[in-house]
Order: structure tokens, then sequence, then C-alpha cells
């Protein structure tokens, strides 16, 4: 099969691969980068475990081609934590328990990520209206509501 | 002498720095040399022979390594031996990791094929020819029982796999004896838990044993499958990180492993299986969709004397896990009250539907719902409250420890409380006036309503139940429960432990270092999780499993255990060393702080200087004292008797703890659409002593949250072929964050007085009386109506459905 050239930034690295045209973005990140915190849940992007920012804007890689993301920059879970310090996002999930078994919980970081750099003080209401992208079977989401309200907090100081 | 400075608070969770990190580790994340990806066949017909299957030739250049036909998997294994699950099996019927000869439900594992890419192999399912006869499909359990119904297992002569009853107490002398008896019928759909991570196995044969990583929440279950399947005893079963289990990866998923482990066999090569989303909505296992004819015989005032339910269970395609869902009514058998007689007849139903599988409560949300309607009903034709009649029926506080007429001991509880705070938290009475002024109105365009249930969450699983309907079985699959723990004191003076069960997200870790703190005296930051389950390496038991609420009672227990032995080795070693009493020491953050016995002075030594002399200087051990500070503690629960067997009269501890709460939700009807939105959702629960608090929310919150879902709308749907309409979680309606209500807790913990620190279950609790307490709500929402809710989901289209039925009949 065909094999087209990729290079993207990922996490501020610069990356090439060589991928078949249908290669999901999802599947690049992790097969071809080893960046096994982008999860995947349901490839039809119904569950969001897969959120990535691509150029600053939330994607499901699963609703990608990673040739689409040729010559963009991306960012994983693994890009928001700096020299070992959490994010305070990242945080927020740790010290509010907003996780269980912890598969859906890049996926909701990054979505979380996404809704505070558009709205530094979202109401409970936009929250749950921005996390309605994404999927979580443990939590019933109201310590990930919470937690998402402690990191905006956090972050506007 | 210990202290409770960690257990009981909100510690830390060790488990989410790694998660939010994307440094979890799910074995779809793991890679081996020269690993393959496998890809599995299934079946597109509800039932259907399998005449033929070919494979085209070409498959080399495909980047095809193997491929498993049915033919394949017969020649090189055996069937699986029948589990407990499949207890009252009256004819033995073969059942192999994939179809051999006919399949029974769409996506039945047909063939497997293994290649260089998951694509590749995807790819290549083409060059497997199957010739199906399709045969008419049996697409419901109405459809199933009909005299001209196609047989699913001919073997068995009848659809129905499994008839039987269990009884208690004097039924007919209590129907007898009643004013009135209330007669109603209920149904519960299938559904399932949706775990995010979907089943995924890896497995490598070498020479000297056969490694499979298994997202399996039973690894005993895939230890004895791959034993029995492929006669290989030296296996090794890793469990690494799980995305997500609620019963669903206890069974189905052994077909898979067996499948992988040939592939890994015939191939040489490790070999990898993922599966999809939409291959475990249409394979991965459901719960039962469950009828029940109910009659109670009650009293005037509301007394309940006695119950009588018909069951009938939809088994789905498989004889496997034939009364899994019927035994597991005998764990809440009785709910919360005192009622003395009750007889349960049970029916499995086969049909061309999936198999079903444990499932967050498995058949108790069924119980605790038949219970709560019927509550709710006898009010109605009594002309009482619907509170007062529970109370008129619960357990009182002073009869605990109870020990209801099937042999279950609640240990500890306070129902009354429980309802009366749940109905102050709610506003009840406020809420009752603001519904009555709403009604008033008569100009709404949606109505309000309030349901209050309660229910039990049982705990720690024996492994005997399953005998108590089935005493005549000659095969036992253990009884009682037996879990390990270790606790090793290292070199530098950290602590590390082993538990014998694996964790799906419920906080492990966390949890049992609390304890290993308290009972070591130091931070639990010193201590860590020495790695996720591994056959070869925990000790583990027939209660090793993330299923029957096992985790608070024997790896609580076990850690427990070992700590305590380990303690024990600590102080003897630290007495020798400081030349004084055991008596006279005591530990303080990681050391061992002692007097001397003569001058009085004090001297410590440091768990790091023990650790040092334990594994490096046998000259300054005890005489006669073990090199190493390690400890290991298999748990039993102490009550396990009376009755860890069943009696004569089918009386049997089923589980071990009762945990209990009350609900209350508030909800608001959309009389256009049909649409239930749920206004509050108000708990109050006891879960005993509670060891982590944020993580028991944690529990509760998921768990109300899948009840209220499943309540609302989510749920499988087949049509009259036999095919899931309900592929994706879209179409299957899994709530998000917007019908997803902000649940309010408070704790009410009442100890348990048997276990080791008075803790009770925290894991499946909420998700047993949530469909009862919406379905209360919604009845209530739509009484100016005459609305009668008998079945579940309250999907927008039933609920409009069931307006227009009373609109239509002029009520």
């Amino acid at each position: 099969m065909t094999r087209l050239p990729v290079k993207l930034t990922v996490n501020g690295e610069a990356c090439e691969g060589e991928v078949e045209p249908r290669t999901l973005l999802v599947h690049f990140l992790r097969d071809h980068l080893g960046l096994t915190g982008t999860h995947v849940g349901c490839v039809v992007g119904e569950c969001g475990a897969c959120s990535v920012m691509v150029d600053g804007a939330l994607v499901k890689s699963c609703l990608m081609l990673a040739v689409q993301a040729h010559e963009r920059t991306v960012t994983t879970i693994e890009g928001l934590a700096s020299g070992g310090t959490l994010d305070p996002v990242q945080e927020a999930f740790v010290n509010g328990f907003a996780l269980q078994c912890g598969f859906c919980t890049p996926g909701f970081v990054m979505a979380a990520h996404a809704l505070l750099d558009r709205n530094p003080d979202p109401s409970e209401e936009e929250i749950r209206h921005d996390l309605s992208s994404n999927l979580c079977m443990c939590t019933g989401y109201v310590q990930i509501v919470e937690a998402v309200k402690n990191a905006a907090a956090r972050r506007r100081k | 002498m210990t202290t409770n400075l960690h257990v009981g608070t909100s510690a830390r969770s060790k488990e989410a720095p790694r998660h939010v990190a994307g440094r979890g580790r799910y074995v779809d994340d793991l890679v081996l040399p020269r690993m393959l990806h496998a890809c599995v066949l299934r079946s597109p017909y509800a039932h259907a022979h399998i005449r033929s299957v070919t494979v085209a030739g070409g498959l080399q250049a495909s980047g095809v390594r193997g491929v498993l036909t049915p033919q394949d998997v017969k020649a090189l294994s055996r069937p699986f031996k029948p589990g407990r699950y499949a207890a009252g099996l009256r004819v033995p019927i073969p059942e192999y990791a994939g179809a051999i000869g006919k399949v029974r439900y769409v996506g039945e594992p047909v063939a497997i094929i293994a290649a260089d890419t998951g694509a590749a192999a995807e790819d290549a399912l083409e060059l497997i020819e199957v010739e199906y006869e399709p045969l008419p499909p049996v697409s419901s359990p109405e459809a199933a029982v009909t005299a001209d119904a196609p047989l699913i297992y001919e073997e068995l002569g009848s659809n129905i796999a499994w008839q039987g009853q269990v009884s208690y107490g004097d039924v007919d002398a209590a129907f007898q004896r009643a004013d009135r008896i209330v007669r109603e019928n209920l149904k519960i759909h299938r559904y399932s838990s949706t775990p995010l991570e979907p089943f995924a196995c890896l497995a490598e044969h070498t020479p000297e044993r056969l490694t499979i990583w298994c997202n399996s929440q039973s690894p005993d279950v895939i230890y004895d499958a791959i034993t029995e399947a492929l006669g290989i005893d030296n296996v090794r079963v890793i469990v690494p990180d799980i995305g997500g289990g609620f019963g669903q990866k206890i069974h189905l998923i052994r077909k898979y492993a067996v499948l992988t482990a040939l592939m890994a066999v015939k191939t040489g090569r490790p070999v990898k299986w993922i599966e999809d989303r939409s291959e475990h909505m249409m394979a991965g296992g459901h719960s039962c969709e469950q009828q029940f004819e109910v009659e109670a015989a009650v009293k005037a005032d509301g007394e309940v004397l006695g119950l009588k339910i018909v069951d009938t269970d939809d088994v789905g395609g498989s004889i496997s896990t034939l009364t899994i869902h019927f035994t597991n009514k005998l764990n809440n058998l009785f709910n919360t009250y005192r009622v003395q007689h009750l007889r349960l007849e049970g029916r499995s139903v086969l049909t061309n539907r999936c198999p079903v599988v444990p499932n967050r409560g498995i058949g108790k949300p069924g119980m605790c719902f038949v219970w709560e309607r019927m509550m709710d009903r006898i009010a109605q034709e009594l002309g009482l409250d619907a509170i007062a009649v529970r109370r008129r029926n619960l357990i009182t506080k002073d009869q605990f420890p109870y020990t209801t007429p099937n042999g279950n001991i609640h240990g500890s509880g306070d129902y009354d409380t429980l309802l009366n705070k749940a109905l102050a938290n709610v506003g009840y009475h406020d809420f009752r006036k603001r519904q009555t002024e709403s009604r008033a109105a008569r100009t709404q365009e949606t109505l309000i309503g309030i349901g209050v249930v309660i229910g039990v969450e049982p705990g720690g699983r024996n492994a005997a139940r399953d005998m108590a309907i089935f005493p005549q079985s000659k095969q036992m699959p253990g009884a009682g429960g037996v879990e390990g723990a270790t606790v090793k004191l290292e070199k530098n003076g950290s602590v590390v432990f082993r538990l014998g069960s694996p964790s799906c997200g419920q906080s492990h870790e966390t949890t049992a270092a609390q304890i290993v703190a308290d009972v070591l005296g130091v931070r639990p930051e010193q201590i860590a999780m020495a790695g996720t389950f591994d056959s070869s390496l925990s000790p583990w038991g027939v209660s090793s499993s993330n299923s029957g609420n096992n985790f608070h009672l024997y790896d609580v227990g076990a850690v427990h255990g070992a700590a305590t032995r380990l303690r024990e080795k600590v102080l003897t070693l630290a007495a020798h060393v400081l030349k004084t009493e055991r008596a006279l020491l005591r530990i303080e953050d990681g050391v061992v702080v002692g007097r001397l016995p003569r001058s009085g002075a004090a001297e410590s030594v440091s768990f790091a200087e023990l650790g040092k002399i334990a594994y490096a200087n046998q000259a300054l051990l005890p005489p006669g004292m073990e090199g190493g500070l390690e400890a290991t503690y298999y748990h039993s629960h102490p009550h396990a008797d009376p009755l860890m067997l069943p009696d004569m009269l089918g009386r049997v501890r089923a589980q071990y703890t009762f945990s209990s709460a009350a609900h209350a939700a508030i909800v608001e009807v959309d009389l256009e659409t049909g649409r239930v939105r749920v206004l509050r959702y108000v708990i109050v629960s006891d879960n005993g002593t509670l060891i982590n608090p944020s993580v028991v929310d944690g529990q509760i919150y998921g768990s109300a949250a899948h009840g209220i879902s499943v309540a609302l709308g989510e749920g499988f749907v087949y049509g009259d072929d036999g095919q899931l309409l309900t592929l994706t979680l879209l179409d299957y309606g899994k709530s998000t964050t917007l019908e997803t209500p902000a649940i309010e807790i408070e704790h009410y913990p009442v100890p348990d007085p048997f276990t080791t620190l008075g803790q009770k279950a925290a894991g499946e609790g909420a998700a047993i009386p949530s469909p009862a307490a919406i379905a209360s709500a919604v009845e209530d929402a739509l009484a100016p109506l005459g609305v009668k809710v008998r079945q579940l989901p309250l999907s927008p289209e039933r609920v409009w459905q069931l307006i227009r039925d009373e609109k239509a009949a002029g009520r």
C-alpha cells in the first residue's frame, strides 16, 4: 500500500514518519510515536478518550488522519506536564479524585484544557455542556466537574 | 497498637498522577518483539449453521501469519468446563472459545486471523469464506418459548434452559393470612456497563510457559480457561491497568484469551488482540432482560407478609452463564425488609442475543426494582403513604445483626435513619407542597415527581452461593472466600505490597497504602504497590477477583493481616537491636522508638537500618530469626460460617457484608416529548467505616450515574431479525455530563461488627437502587395522568407512549 510522509510537531518536538494514507492520527501517535496516553475507546468520535490539541484546537484524534496533521502542531496528554510538574488541570484531577480507571482521563484533561483556554471562568452549566463531548463510565462526572472548577480557579490566580 | 492517622482520610490518590500524565499502562500500550496483531471474524447472523469455512490463498502476501478456523479451534483446543455460572445445566454441552458448527448470536467469534499489523489483519478477514445456512432467529424470550420456536441448543429440547425455585418461610400460609394480594408485572431491559477500554489480550508462548497479559477482572477465570482449553498448566496471567470492569471483564473475555493464546502457540510469536467498540457492544456481554410476575401478600396496615416472584431471565445465546442473574438475587432477596416468606421461581430462557455477564450489581438491581416498585404499588392499593409502607417493613435498628430468611447476615445498619435523612436532604415535604401548587396551576407543559427508595449493597462473595439452588451439583466451585496480600519492608526502609486481586479503578493502591501506613507507622508516601496482578507473584485465591465487591472484605483483610505480621517482625528485630523489650517500643513515622529497660534512655532505630540488617547483616539478627522483612497473609471472612455451605432449606450466606443507602430523586417530565430530566438526586449511604471518603464518594457517584442512565434510556435494542441496533455508545444512549445530575451524598456510616475495620462494600452499590428511584419518581410525576411505570428504560419514547396510552384511554 502507498505510504505517505508525515512531518509534524508533537509536544514541541519535530516528528516524522511514513504512514498508509488511512492511518488515523490516534494510531500514528500511539503506534509510531509511542505516545500511549492517547486512548482508543470507540474510534468513531463518541467517547473522547483520544482527544488531543491540533494547532490549539481540541480534536478527537480518531476522526483525523495522520496525513491531515502534516505540518501541524499537536499536543497530547504527555505534553502538558513540564519537567515532571503537573499542570493545574492535571493537579486538580489528582486532588479531586476526578478519575477512577484512568482510561478516559487523558481525553477529559485535554477537553478541560481546551475549555479553560477559551473560557477561563466557566459556570457549572458551561463545564457540563463542554465536557459532554467525552464519556466516563466510572465517575458519574461529579468529581470531574468539580476538578475543572478548581483548575479554573487555580489558573486564574 | 496502631493508630488511625490515614484510614478515614481522603489521602492523595496514588494512581491518579500517572493517569493524568498519560502514563497508565494498559494492555494495548504493551509491545513485544515480533508481535502480531489479531482480528476476530464474527457471525453476521443471529442464528445459523456453519456449513463450511475456507481460507483463500495468498495469505502470506497480505501479511497474514496465522488463521484459526472453527476446525482448528476444535482440533487444537478443548471446551471449557461448565463454570459456576452454568450451575443447573441439565445436559453437558461443550462450549469452545469459538463457534463450532453453529452461531447463536450476532458477533459470535467464528475465526481469528493474525498479521503483521492490525490493519492487515482486519483487511484479511475478507479472505475467510464462511458458508452459513441461516436459521430463523429467536429474537425475544417470548418468541423463545412458543411451541414452534427454533431450538437454540437442540440438545436441551427446549429454549427454557433452566427452571427452578427457591422458597423461604411458609409462603402459602402468608398468602392465606393476607388482607389483600397486590399483583404487578415488571421488566428490566438489557444493558451493560460499557467499560471504556474494551477487551484486550496479549499472549506469548515460550518453551517454559504461556504468558498472557489480559484486562481481566477475574484472572482466575483466564488462568483456568487457558489450562482447560489448551491443556497448558504453566500459565502466567498478568493484569496491567484495566480501563474499567464493572463485571463485563469477568467471563466472556476468556474466549478471546484462549483464541489469542492459541494463536500465539500456533504462530510461535507474541499475539495482541484488541476488541473494538462495536465488537464489545454485540459480543462482550449484556445484563439479562428480566421479567417479573410479582404477587405481594399484605395486611391492610401495609405489613408485607410474603412475596411470590416468577422471574424470566433472557440469557442470550450461550449456556455458560445460565443462572447467573438468578443466583445473584439471593444476595439481596429481601432488600432491607424483615419479610419472612418469599418464593422466587426462575426460568432461564435462551435467545439469539448476546450472552449475559455480571454487570454492576447483576440481578440485584432487578431484585431492588421488584421490592421498591411493589412498595409503591402496595401503598397505592391500600391508600397509604409509600414511605410509611416502607417504614412498616424495614428491619429495625435493634434487630442487627439480622439474619434474612435465606441466610444472609446483615451485620449492621440503620435503615430508618437513612430514609429520614434522605427525606430531609431532598426537602421532601417542601417538594410535596411545590408539587401540589404546580399541579393546581394546570397550565404546565411539565410535571414534577419524587421517588424515595432504599436498598442494600452486598459485599464479599461466598464462592458456594450457587450451590443453594443446586445442592446436587458435584462440581463445587469453591466455598467461602480466600485471598492474600504481601507486605515487605525493603532494604532502604520503604514499604511495598502486593494484593491478590486486580483493580479496575477503585483505588486499591491508595486504600491499601492507607491501611499499611497505619498498621506499620509509616507515611503513605513511603509505601507503593509492587506491581499489578501477576499470577506467578500475587498471593491469590478464589476471592481474588474484582467482582462481588470483594476488595473491601478480602483485600483489606489480607493487607491488614500481612502488615500486622510484618509489624510483629519489625518489632522483634528492633527489640533485639535496641536491647529492650517489645512492649516498650512504638513506631513513629518509620522509626522504632523505645526506652531502655534500665536507664529509661530513649533509643531508636529506623526502618532503613532494620532493612539493612534483615537483608544484609545476619550477625545482628536475633538468634534463629529468619532474614528478610516480609509477610503474607490470606484473609477469609471470620463470619463465613454459619451457612457457608447451603443447608437443607437452601439457606446460604450469599455475601458477607451489607452496605445500604436511601436514594431520593426529583424528576421533571416533559409531557410533549416524554423526556425526563433529573433535577435532584440525593443519596444517604452507610458503607461502614470509610477508609478513604473521596474514593467511596467516587464509587457512589459512578454507580448512581450508571443506574440513572440505565433508567433514562441507556440500553441495547435488537431488531426482530436478531441484529443489534445499538452498536455505538451514541445509539446505546450512554449519559453524558448533560443528562447526569449533580448527585449529592451524605455518609451515615454504621461500622460492621465482623469486618477488619468495620468497613462494608462500596462499588456497585448505588447502581442497585437508582433504577428503582427514577421509576418511582417518574410514576409520581405522572400520577395525575394515571401512568404506571412497570418497565425500564424510561426513554423519551417510552414515557411519551405511556402518556399517550393513558390519554387515549381517556383517563
